[in-house]
């Protein structure tokens, strides 16, 4: 005790002559006259000798001001340019009983942490109640336009104020502002100090190489993190939560089932090639596998497919396996049998609203060229994008064929069918398409159809990518 | 720029070895010129039209496809294509999508076949249009049909200086700081690095080594993570060092999961510069600033900063104009703008314990509103005695009292 007001007094005798000052610079903060015995109290302070000051990272600031705090340390602090806001709701709200307890659980927190429930559990309204509490400016962060547009759209409609947009074309900085992932990189070292609040929509994407400087670089003291599936396959979401704070609050998609979400079943298909496309099939994956022979390529080691692309530049024949390899995967990604089944399975669903998901654009655009559908990849331009997710909600458009840009996020509640025509061995992918169609709905009974192409690579894919809960039950093989 | 699939490097007791061409080599000048060639008669062509062009030349020539790549890559962004979207096409669709999905909502279809013909009766009714023509008009926008608005050409020769260029700047990109030893002797190429370094939001830290300046560079998080964040920065900021007569560069490259290499290179390495160089040129500031200063005196004459300023504690800095008198004395100024707030921090700390150092510092009054910043000027004895503000350019009327001052 009498150590710690010695250190107290000695604190307090420096400040009097020049006290400690904290301003934000491009994504950092700078301390001026730290005393000594202060350096090694601060988290993650380092001298800087370029500037000749102390620096720390930008998101150090509320462990830096809670220990000058703690110490009683007076300071001066430029840093923060936020204050607090008055955010009210336009509409009555009440949320269901777990998201009460996400809230609690994130307050109980300390204001911070990651919130993980399943697609259309209702993510974005927790966010909203919470931005309602806190009344700081927030920055809301999402990683696709689509989703960016449509936050700006929930926002504007609950809160009944002006929300900026940055990103996309966009820039504009409200106090409550929606941006991409992409753009936060770029910007926040200019704009990190202006908001208190930070929220990561699919936050499972923020431990990327880039793109978690978008929270290093912000001083927001209050951090939310949304996600159905926090779980990296690099292991990387203890980056998450040490940027955003610990996982608080966890409900599974089958606890949900039925009472929020839609009930629903998952229908494997597993389809034959006709034989001229079994037999172009099956001369192509020979050229691929023995090339990997040859060049001992094990593509199950984590450095199998640089190694495959490496060797596969370097000769003639490396240049025929990579091609060969690519033919394979597109027959069975696209077979004509696959079509068939699309068409049929079209038919049987008419009246409801079907959603195709195909692993690459080329494959997309095929379908929607060959059964004149509407086919939404990051190539369709903004206002056309906004055009079919709207003409899908409202049922000008019943059947909407895309890639991947509508794996994550984008709300189409109206959406009961899913049609997996092809996709990558990713759980989180598929777990991901499965929640666009679970959004609850009076009556509806949700189905997502996998074609398989029968005796080729996608039969392993298609059995990692069940290991998923979410798959473990409901499932028929046809 | 060239991505990393289109880099040529080896890599050996952990040092990297760009592979550079031979800018002289006839058969490669004679593939560039093919391929610019295609690219210059590309306006109004189709994306896919114009690769399928060079593709042409790529596979019919003998040398090395990555870098015929790499020297189509570099076309490329020097290519602008049509990216607006296409009104007409969108409205033809949203009629089909519209028709297509009443049908397939409400009818049962004997086969394919049937619900084809139904479509097309309703999208052509009497006109003949078959369903291939349908589907190519479909979806005619996509970025492979863009046509081509206009391309920025370039000489063969400097095409392949560019891509050896655009290989270092491709390493660049993997690495978090940049080394550079400089001369201090072609003063005009110096003030532009220093330009390039302050435009590209990068700090340095500056010392002598025997006849050389050493300048480290990076960003400001690279104190705490080696971060690949300002990658880019450092990429552009090379331009600036291939105007430089004499320099050597070390940095530290590492791919993703891979270990770091050492790029270690100088002006031997033959880059001819890739960007302009205007050092005849007057910048219009500065043009200004002479025309301010003889309206008020003759007695001082103003040129841009031209040579390394020592400070205190090994450090240096590199000054925007030098003032002389016409008796001989000698002064510059350093100027700080909204977004050196951290270069200014830095100098005023420098410049606490200075006795003899004639430098004046002019600060924005943009950053004089950050009430840090204003009162680290109110407490600086030496910018109370050599400093001033300014709103977009120095006034004589803060600087004329300062400069009197020192004679």
């Amino acid at each position: 005790m009498k150590a710690l007001r010695k250190f107290q007094f000695e604190i307090s005798r420096i400040i009097m002559s020049s006290p400690l000052k904290i301003n934000f610079d491009k994504g950092t903060l700078i301390l001026q006259n730290v005393p000594e015995v202060l350096e090694s109290q601060l988290p993650d302070i380092r001298w800087d000798e370029r500037t000749l000051t102390f620096r720390a990272p930008a998101y150090r600031y509320r462990k830096i001001v809670s220990q000058l705090r703690a110490h009683d340390v007076p300071y001066q602090d430029t840093a923060r340019q936020f204050t607090i806001e008055s955010f009210t709701h336009q509409k009555a709200i009440s949320p269901y009983p777990y998201q009460t307890e996400a809230i609690d659980a994130w307050h109980a927190n300390g204001q911070r942490g990651v919130v993980s429930l399943p697609t259309g559990a209702g993510k974005t309204f927790i966010a909203i109640l919470l931005i309602a509490e806190t009344q700081r400016p927030t920055l809301v962060h999402v990683p696709t336009i689509d989703l960016m547009h449509q936050w700006h759209t929930v926002l504007t409609d609950h809160f009944g104020q002006e929300i900026g947009l940055y990103g996309g074309g966009q820039h504009e900085l409200r106090d409550i502002t929606v941006t991409t992932y992409q753009s936060a990189v770029m910007h926040a070292p200019h704009y990190g100090n202006r908001f208190g609040f930070a929220i990561f929509d699919e936050c499972h994407h923020l431990p990327g190489e880039q793109y978690q400087y978008a929270a290093i670089s912000s001083i927001a003291p209050f951090r939310l993190g949304l996600t159905a599936t926090p779980e990296r396959v690099d292991g990387k979401e203890s980056r998450l939560y040490a940027l955003v704070g610990e996982c608080c609050y966890e409900a599974k998609v089958q606890e949900l089932s039925g009472k929020t979400l839609s009930e629903y079943r998952v229908v494997t298909i597993a389809v034959e090639m006709e034989d001229t496309e079994r037999i172009r099939y099956e001369e192509a994956r020979s050229t691929y596998l023995n090339f990997l022979k040859q060049s001992r390529i094990n593509m199950g080691t984590p450095r199998g497919w640089h190694t495959f692309l490496w060797k596969a530049s370097q000769s003639d024949e490396g240049r025929a396996a990579f091609k060969a390899y690519l033919t394979q995967k597109q027959i069975s990604f696209a077979s004509t049998t696959k079509q068939e089944w699309v068409w049929k399975l079209i038919q049987r669903h008419r009246g409801d609203r079907i959603l195709i998901f195909t692993q690459d654009n080329d494959t997309a655009y095929q379908l929607g060229t060959r059964f004149f559908l509407p086919v939404l990849t990051h190539q369709t331009k903004l206002k056309e994008r906004n055009a079919f997710l709207n003409g899908f909600r409202d049922g000008t458009y019943s059947i909407l064929v895309t890639s991947k840009v509508l794996n994550e996020g984008v709300d189409v509640p109206e959406a009961n069918v899913a049609i997996i025509v092809s996709g990558s061995g990713s759980v989180r992918e598929h777990v991901q398409r499965l929640g666009r169609i679970l959004r609850k709905r009076e009556g509806k009974q949700a189905v997502l159809y996998e074609l398989i192409s029968k005796q080729t690579g996608e039969h392993f894919v298609n059995k990692r990518r069940r290991q998923h809960d979410a798959y473990q039950t409901l499932q028929k093989f046809v | 720029m060239l991505t990393k699939d289109l880099l040529r490097y080896k890599i050996q007791k952990a040092q990297i070895y760009p592979q550079f061409i031979d800018p002289t080599n006839s058969e490669l000048l004679r593939v560039a010129e093919q391929l610019i060639a295609v690219f210059e008669t590309s306006p109004n062509e189709s994306r896919a039209t114009l690769l399928e062009s060079s593709k042409h030349i790529i596979d019919s020539t003998q040398e090395a496809p990555i870098i015929k790549r790499g020297l189509e890559k570099l076309l490329l962004d020097r290519t602008e294509f049509d990216t607006a979207p296409n009104e007409e096409l969108i409205a033809f669709r949203h009629k089909l999508f519209t028709a297509t999905s009443r049908l397939l909502s409400q009818e049962q279809f004997e086969d394919y076949a049937a619900y084809q013909r139904e479509v097309l009766q309703i999208m052509v009714g009497k006109s003949p249009m078959e369903q291939t023509e349908l589907s190519a008009k479909l979806y005619a926008d996509l970025p492979s049909s863009q046509p081509v608005l206009a391309f920025n050409t370039l000489s063969a020769e400097r095409l392949l200086h560019r891509y050896n260029a655009a290989q270092v700047q491709g390493l660049l990109l993997h690495c978090n700081t940049v080394m550079l030893k400089l001369a201090d002797s072609m003063t005009a190429e110096l003030r532009q690095l220093f330009k390039y370094l302050r435009f590209n939001q990068l700090l340095s830290t500056i010392r002598k080594e025997g006849e050389l300046y050493e300048i480290t560079v990076d960003g400001p998080l690279n104190l705490f993570y080696k971060t690949k964040r300002y990658g880019m920065n450092l990429a552009n900021f090379f331009i600036a060092v291939l105007h430089q007569p004499k320099w050597e560069l070390t940095a530290e490259i590492q791919f993703r999961n891979k270990r770091r290499s050492r790029l270690s290179l100088d002006e031997s390495c033959g880059i001819k510069p890739i960007s302009q160089q205007f050092l005849a040129y007057i910048p219009e500031d500065i043009q200004l600033f002479q025309k301010m200063l003889q309206n008020k005196t003759d007695d001082w004459q103003v040129r841009p900063g031209s040579q390394f300023l020592p400070l205190a504690g090994d450090f240096y800095c590199f000054p925007d104009y030098q003032l002389v008198h016409k008796s001989g004395v000698e002064t510059a100024i350093e100027l700080f703008h909204p977004w050196h707030q951290g270069h200014l921090i830095a100098r005023l700390n420098t410049l606490t314990e200075q006795k003899d150092v004639s430098l004046i510092l002019g600060v924005s009054k943009e950053l004089e509103k950050n009430s840090l910043i204003a009162e680290a000027l109110e407490a600086s004895a030496y910018f109370s005695q050599f400093g001033f503000t300014f709103r977009d350019v120095p006034t004589m009327r803060t600087l004329l009292p300062i400069l009197n001052s020192l004679v």
